[in-house]
């Protein structure tokens, strides 16, 4: 009955932060980042091709906790984000590294637009960092600064749009053709420096009470789901018109009540959408994965609970494989992360198994 | 003995389940879930059948913004949203004793009236005999006085001819041949036959407008009572006026009755009237007038019990009177009607039992909207910030200021190859 799943050899030491598997519909490659200062790349396949273990192909260590990492252009170039203020961009093949931009504060969130070639990152200093791939190795190409109103939590990103998320439960769109507008304009006029204030496309105030957690946005390039600390998720959709607004809608997902009758109330830490089926992954500090069809908003199945918190997840590029980050949760009245396993989970989900069932 | 079943005993028809909002009932609880939701529970806009009236509430106002004021096609008095039904559970326990009271009151005065219209015993008890035989044991006294009591009404009756009024109406039952009389009044007598069983039937309907037209020939009526009632042989007493003694079986059902008899008296809410006062004196005087309505009388009000225990209910139970609210007119009677003392203490008992209840609900409800509790409460400080600043992540961008300026790369690093500067501050630095 459950799907073949199995355990990535040599795990991170410390708390996952991020997993990404590569855009590349053929490719069963997949990046994961650390609080233990090092991103790792495993390919899913073994040298003959099988996908078994799946294998530790490199490790890239980082002066401080490497908070995010995506894929770049092709699958042998990266881009990671860390507590020590930097955005870099590393070459697989030949190891090397290239600071692409500082922030003044670390690095949250690192996202790649493939459409319009554009690398954002998402600071707790309040800013956006939009670079071209050619900074860092051309001097003449200065990231622009977007400031934001508060603190990214989250970035998202469709093939037309960047969806950010905030503390203050703020959440800003952008127009990811204005933005490379903006910043190719501000690169050739460099004298004012590199500030861009740019009108998001859309402003909007989160659907969900509390703090957004996490940001994922839907392969069609209709809407997004956000979900936050207090076990919610919350479905939306661009189309600012009453009639798609009126189909937004949030539900509550990893609870469990205790013995005493309590309800816990879990933090989302993860959202993923499948490529292909356009379904969506949630994972809670709970440690259980669930998915869910948006549109019919229907759950479609719920795994096993696993031991320790669901730091991220990551569907494959032709959504064959999620990928589960298993990590101690840093939870309230905690003043150290509790010592628990790290794991990478990697399920092989069967032909239907991510598929909505379609409306009632 | 091969006897034949005559249908269902008490207690099957007590274990029914029925539904709270128009007091039907059913084979099982499955169709009368079915039941709620398909004429209760339905949302009028959607068609959508809800399991609970609370659920519809919810549907209606997420739905369809708009906020549901009461419950389809319920009794009037039963229409509130403050109890939550399901099947059988959630009825506030003093309107199941009403219906156990109703079902029961029903089940008697069915017995009564087969055993008056068959003369047979009732159901499988030895006891069945008596109503038979209590007549024979009739104070001669007693009959002649009511003998010529009789006599004078009928010469009244002769006279004035009022009973030709109640003739027709009649016409359409079928009892016991009137050839057992003694003396068939002439006119009277078809009338009269037909009367008893009917009267069994439906004692509530009596009494109201048509008795004081009636009076004058109310003891005639009485009397054919006896034919209908007793087998053919009893046929000596049958034109004696005496109707009380044959009367006693028909109210068996008397003692469920008891705590809302009182009720009935004085004040008596339109739909039921003074049901009950025929059974204190005798039975008999009011009767006769009322026959043209009896087919049209529902069934169920035939007692006074239910609706104004149900009165009650909402007022203790739910907080406020309910519309057609006879409140005042019945506390009356409870003040002036002897049997008053018996029926409040019964009211107490019920009023109390349903504060318990309301009171046992309330806090049950408050406990589940409470009860959550968060993993990760901080509104501000994100996760991955806080465990930013443990001590074991700590890294101070100071120390890397001048060197990791855009432009100067701090050069490729391989795997493992860690430089001094990039490990964690000291923090004596």
């Amino acid at each position: 009955m459950s799907s073949n799943q199995f355990t990535v050899a040599s795990p991170p030491t410390d708390a996952i932060s991020a997993l990404k598997f590569s855009p590349d519909p053929n490719s069963t490659r997949m990046v994961v980042s650390s609080w233990d200062k090092n991103v790792y790349l495993y390919d899913l396949r073994d040298e003959n091709g099988a996908v078994g273990e799946g294998k530790l192909l490199q490790k890239f260590e980082h002066r401080a906790p490497v908070l995010d990492v995506c894929f770049g252009e092709n699958e042998n170039e990266i881009y990671t984000a860390g507590l020590d203020w930097d955005v870099r961009k590393i070459d697989l093949n030949t190891s090397e590294q290239t600071v692409m931009s500082s922030h003044e504060a670390g690095v949250r969130n690192v996202v790649y637009s493939r459409e319009h070639n554009l690398i954002i990152s998402g600071s707790w200093d309040s800013t956006l960092h939009v670079h071209r791939p050619d900074a860092g190795t051309n001097t003449q190409s200065i990231p622009s600064t977007i400031p934001l109103p508060s603190k990214p939590f989250s970035l998202s990103l469709t093939p037309t749009k960047l969806v950010v998320a905030m503390a203050s439960r703020a959440l800003h769109i952008y127009d990811l053709k204005a933005l490379a507008l903006l910043t190719a304009q501000a690169d050739s006029d460099t004298a004012d420096g590199n500030k861009v204030e740019i009108e998001p496309w859309q402003r909007r105030e989160s659907s969900l009470k509390f703090m957004t957690r996490c940001v994922a946005c839907m392969p069609d390039d209709a809407g997004y789901a956000s979900s936050s600390i207090e076990g919610r998720v919350a479905v939306e959709w661009f189309d600012p018109s009453p009639e798609s607004q009126a189909r937004k809608y949030a539900f509550k997902c990893h609870r469990q009540t205790a013995e005493d009758g309590v309800d816990v109330v879990y933090p989302v830490n993860a959202l993923a959408f499948h490529p292909i089926h356009g379904t969506f992954a949630s994972g809670g500090g709970d440690g259980v994965v669930a998915l869910w069809d948006g549109i019919s908003k229907r759950r479609i199945r719920q795994y096993q609970k696993y031991p320790s918190s669901v730091a991220a997840l990551g569907f494959s590029g032709n959504g064959k494989y999620l990928a589960i980050a298993i990590s101690p949760g840093f939870e309230d009245g905690k003043d150290d992360v509790p010592e628990g396993v790290v794991k990478i989970i990697v399920k092989e989900l069967g032909e239907t198994e991510a598929k909505g069932k379609g409306a009632k | 003995m091969g006897k034949k079943r005559r249908g269902p005993t008490l207690d099957e028809l007590m274990a029914r389940p029925w539904c709270y909002y128009c007091e039907r009932d059913f084979d099982d609880l499955k169709i009368l879930t079915l039941h709620q939701k398909a004429k209760h529970f339905k949302c009028e806009r959607c068609g959508r059948r809800l399991n609970t009236a609370g659920g519809l509430s919810v549907h209606m106002s997420q739905v369809h913004k708009e906020q549901l004021t009461e419950i389809e096609n319920a009794l009037p008095n039963r229409s509130g949203l403050d109890v939550e039904i399901f099947g059988m559970e959630g009825v506030p326990d003093d309107v199941l004793q009403a219906h156990q009271q109703r079902v029961a009151a029903q089940f008697h005065q069915a017995e009564a009236e087969r055993q008056a219209v068959t003369g047979n015993p009732p159901a499988g008890s030895g006891a069945g005999g008596q109503p038979n035989k209590k007549p024979k044991l009739e104070d001669f006294s007693d009959l002649k006085a009511r003998l010529a009591a009789h006599r004078a009404k009928r010469a009244e009756a002769a006279a004035g001819g009022s009973s030709g009024e109640a003739t027709p109406l009649g016409a359409g039952q079928t009892v016991s041949t009137p050839t057992t009389y003694g003396q068939p009044p002439a006119t009277a007598s078809p009338v009269h036959q037909q009367q008893p069983p009917v009267s069994l039937t439906y004692p509530p309907p009596y009494g109201g407008a048509a008795v004081p037209a009636t009076a004058p020939y109310q003891h005639q009526a009485a009397s054919p009572v006896y034919p209908s009632f007793s087998p053919p042989g009893a046929a000596p007493y049958a034109p004696s006026p005496v109707a009380a003694a044959p009367y006693a079986p028909a109210y068996s059902p008397q003692p469920y009755l008891q705590p809302a008899a009182p009720m009935g008296y004085g004040v008596t809410p339109p739909p039921f009237p003074q049901q009950h006062t025929p059974p204190t004196d005798t039975g008999l005087p009011p009767r006769p007038g009322s026959l043209p309505t009896l087919a049209g009388l529902p069934q169920r009000p035939a007692f006074a019990a239910p609706p104004i225990n149900a009165q009650q209910m909402q007022q203790m139970h739910m907080g406020h009177p309910a519309p057609p609210a006879p409140a005042p007119g019945y506390s009356n009677g409870n003040a002036t009607q002897t049997p008053g003392g018996v029926s409040s203490s019964v009211d107490d008992l019920i009023s109390s039992a349903a504060k318990e209840a309301a009171a046992a609900e309330k806090p049950a409800k408050k406990d589940k909207a409470k009860n959550t509790r968060m993993i990760y409460s901080d509104e501000n400080v994100s996760p991955e910030e806080k465990m930013a600043k443990l001590a074991r992540y700590a890294f101070s961008r100071q120390m890397f200021q001048q060197e990791t300026a855009l432009g100067e790369i701090p050069g490729s690093i391989v795997v493992g190859t860690i430089r001094d500067q990039d490990k964690v501050i000291d923090p004596a630095h």
